[in-house]
């Protein structure tokens, strides 16, 4: 299984692009994608999952183009949109079967899936009351589910652990992990730590454009010796920041301890091991 | 003063810059077009027996402002009344509730913001007016004077005290947008309809018309040297073949009890909204209801599980839209308190029982629109609940989507026809069937078509309840149910008009998925 994006851009007036001549071949296993906010991750999401239309180029998934015939896609695609909603007066089976039957999924099973799939969300407790009384995380966990109706082939995660608990999160990482084994899983995310532990492949944008792609070492070998950390007083640190990318800083015995990252280092600096992080700042700062 | 004039400010460019307000604005500029009827036409809007005035300065001014206040109190409630309702939907109320902003503060701005939006839409008419008074010109002179004066004095006054209804409509009926539909409609069905005899009581009126029109009625009267009532007909009246007589119409100086009524509406009007702002919710409504409270042990289970893929059961294909349609009924039928299903049912009974000539031209057209909240969000609740990602990414979306919606929401308004439906069974009079389920495939489509187009509920909202003030009224054109005698050319253009909203509908959800 292979999804193909060739040279696609989103324009939405002279000036301005969602995203600009991007291309990038994704295999079997996690892509993480990984930009500041407006980086265009979700235009190209939202491309992907057939509900926008590039202004340019195309997407091949095993050789048919989904530009133009949308529901191969819709078929096999399971997708988690950064910010959606629920019709509050359904309750979550109701609002499943809803879905189910939009993406065209019935049969004798699918009461029982529904039930499964709520019962390993931890949601079977409440599926049978209104979606409208439900926490931002239980919503979060309802919109998984529906992505998972249909066995999909391609999965498509937009920002999905807003509104998890760290260990709502650690269970939909495993999820991840075990979808991978079989699917095209995409997930975004502008919070690196969401990726690092799970990804097989890392794409880092910015302002439409694809900066970086591969595996992680391939992306941490753009910081290779030249991240570091060095000990400063608190007024220092606005000239600091002005020379340097600076990726994070802790108080230290009345000081602050600074980790940058620069191809010259500062006097009395000390070399640090480079993580996804570090790549990620250098690349998206370093404009 | 800065922070109220900045909610004003920001209020009012939010609701203005919408699509749905320049779509209101150019049908307020067209129907504005029809205010004074071109001197050949076959309408007339206001007339006293057989006489219209002559085309001057005064009769422009005063005619269009008569039907400003009119017209626009009537679907400018629906146009407003939604304000506190859309802040409490963009979260934006939330925010206003925890800064030092009164409850009387925050209302009033919101009446303002009202006031601002109907004010401009006037304002547009107003500019209409003396456009048409050239476009029509007798050769009579132009005199701004007799322009401005009515527009002050009249629609002005009248838009404020529809800002201020809508505000407490708002704040006293909360989410039951229904019932301010209702109230709404009988009150104005009564101001309107209220006669005022006598001088002192036309300070009584809010629209601030009756005086202007009696004033038009005593010149016909010394015209016709007679003492009886005139007959008066105020709104679109169709056929008139033969040409009106002309009177002259210079217009009225209005006496000082009159001016000094216009302003206390104002003031009482404000004064209504000191009284109410305690009762205010301030947003601190029920989002979250029940589901903390009751049940604790979601939040403190002991065994927690995990979806294992391998488990799970293949799904089947199944591209039939049964489910669809039932969850899409299920959604129609739950939308708004469960409740106001008695008025419904009330409606329904009297549907079977009443004499069919009331059933059918009045109950059945009024429990259609008790159904508004419901039909004018069939095709745009995606949108409006953000589930549209899931919707417009589903399999075949336009086919079977759509189609599920038409479906469901013509099943439920031939429920609620059904005693009648089988009252004509009955009575072998299959033309009253044919026409009832025309009437309902009309109706639903012209929600979905605008819906769609829109991307929101407010013009059908105002087009459906102007169509249905029409019902009432017995004005043929607005028939789409059947309900009073048409020759069987209507009954073609009803079905092509029909056909045309499915299409519609139809290529501009295509043209949207494709975009």
């Amino acid at each position: 299984m292979t999804l193909e994006i060739q040279n696609i851009s989103k324009k939405y007036n002279r000036n301005k692009y969602g995203l600009k001549d991007f291309s990038i071949t994704i295999e079997k296993g996690i892509l993480g994608l990984l930009g500041p906010n407006g980086a265009g991750k979700s235009t190209l999401l939202k491309m992907i999952a057939t509900v926008s239309k590039p202004t340019k180029g195309v997407i091949i998934l095993n050789k048919n183009n989904i530009v133009k015939d949308a529901n191969y896609m819709r078929k096999q695609l399971g997708f988690l949109p950064q910010d959606f909603g629920v019709y509050p007066n359904l309750n979550a089976f109701e609002f499943l079967e809803y879905i189910a039957a939009m993406k065209g999924i019935g049969g004798s099973n699918l009461k029982s899936k529904i039930e499964q799939l709520l019962d390993g969300l931890n949601l079977l407790d409440a599926a049978r009351k209104p979606i409208g009384s439900y926490s931002g995380g239980m919503k979060q966990r309802v919109g998984i589910a529906q992505a998972l109706l249909n066995d999909p082939k391609i999965v498509i995660f937009d920002e999905p652990t807003v509104g998890l608990d760290p260990e709502e999160r650690v269970r939909f990482r495993n999820l991840i992990s075990d979808l991978a084994q079989d699917c095209i899983v995409i997930l975004s995310s502008h919070i690196v730590s969401d990726i690092d532990t799970i990804a097989d492949q890392v794409a880092v944008m910015k302002n439409g454009s694809l900066l970086s792609y591969g595996n992680q070492e391939k992306l941490i070998k753009h910081v290779d010796q030249k991240v570091f950390s060095i000990i400063i007083n608190k007024e220092q640190l606005g000239g600091f920041k002005n020379n340097q990318i600076v990726v994070s800083t802790s108080r230290k015995e009345g000081m602050l301890d600074v980790r940058y990252i620069s191809e010259t280092p500062v006097e009395h600096s000390i070399p640090q091991q480079a993580n996804l992080e570090d790549a990620y700042l250098f690349l998206t700062k370093r404009n | 003063m800065k922070t109220f004039m900045s909610i004003i400010k920001f209020d009012y460019l939010q609701r203005t810059r919408s699509y749905s307000f320049l779509i209101t604005l150019c049908i307020s500029l067209a129907v504005a077009y029809t205010f004074v009827p071109e001197p050949n036409s076959s309408y007339s809007t206001i007339r006293i027996s057989d006489y219209v005035g002559y085309y001057n300065a005064a009769w422009f001014g005063y005619v269009t402002a008569i039907m400003t206040s009119v017209f626009l109190s009537l679907v400018g409630f629906y146009l407003v009344n939604s304000g506190i309702k859309t802040d409490q939907v963009t979260k934006i109320g939330q925010i206003t509730s925890a800064t030092p902003a009164s409850n009387f503060k925050y209302l009033f701005s919101k009446v303002f913001s009202n006031f601002l939006v109907l004010s401009t839409i006037v304002f547009i008419v107003f500019v209409m007016s003396i456009l048409l008074f050239f476009l029509y010109n007798d050769g009579f002179p132009f005199e701004l004077s007799q322009f401005i004066i009515p527009y002050v004095l009249i629609p002005i006054p009248a838009m404020f005290f529809i800002a201020v209804l809508a505000v407490v409509c708002e704040v006293l009926f909360k989410k039951y947008s229904v019932i301010q539909n209702i109230s709404f409609f009988f009150l104005f069905s009564a101001m309107v309809f209220s006669t005022s005899p006598t001088e002192n009581q036309f300070v009584l009126d809010p629209f601030g018309t009756k005086i202007v029109i009696h004033q038009m009625e005593e010149s016909v009267k010394d015209i016709l040297q007679v003492d009886e009532q005139t007959s008066l007909s105020i709104g679109y009246v169709l056929g008139n073949v033969e040409k009106p007589k002309k009177f002259e119409f210079n217009g009225m100086s209005f006496p000082i009890s009159f001016l000094l009524s216009r302003i206390a509406w104002m003031l009482l009007s404000t004064i209504l909204i000191i009284v109410i702002s305690p009762f205010f919710h301030r947003f601190n409504t029920k989002d979250r209801l029940k589901i903390i409270g009751t049940t604790p042990k979601l939040f403190h289970k002991r065994e927690v599980k995990e979806i294992v893929l391998s488990n799970l059961h293949k799904s089947e294909i199944d591209y039939g839209i049964f489910s669809l349609v039932k969850t899409e009924l299920v959604l129609l039928f739950r939308k708004g308190k469960r409740w106001l299903w008695i008025i419904n049912l009330i409606g329904m009974v009297l549907l079977a029982i009443i004499p069919i000539e009331i059933a059918y031209p009045l109950i059945l057209p009024v429990l259609w629109f008790l159904q508004v909240h419901r039909l004018s969000e069939i095709s745009s609740k995606e949108i409006y609940h953000n589930v549209h990602y899931f919707a417009f990414s589903s399999h075949k979306p336009l086919g079977r989507l759509l189609t599920s919606q038409l479906i469901a929401g013509i099943t439920m308004i031939l429920f609620l026809a059904s005693p009648l439906l089988i009252r004509s069974i009955i009575l072998k009079d299959f033309s009253s069937v044919g026409f009832i389920i025309m009437g309902s495939a009309f109706i639903v489509l012209l929600a979905s078509a605008l819906g769609i187009l829109t991307k929101g509920k407010k013009l059908f909202e105002i087009l459906f309840f102007i169509i249905t003030y029409a019902n009432i009224n017995k004005i043929p054109l607005a028939d789409y149910f059947g309900g009073l005698a048409h020759s069987s050319d209507y009954i073609v253009s009803l079905i092509i008009g029909t056909i045309a909203l499915g299409i519609i509908g139809f290529l501009t959800r295509r043209y949207q998925l494709r975009k």
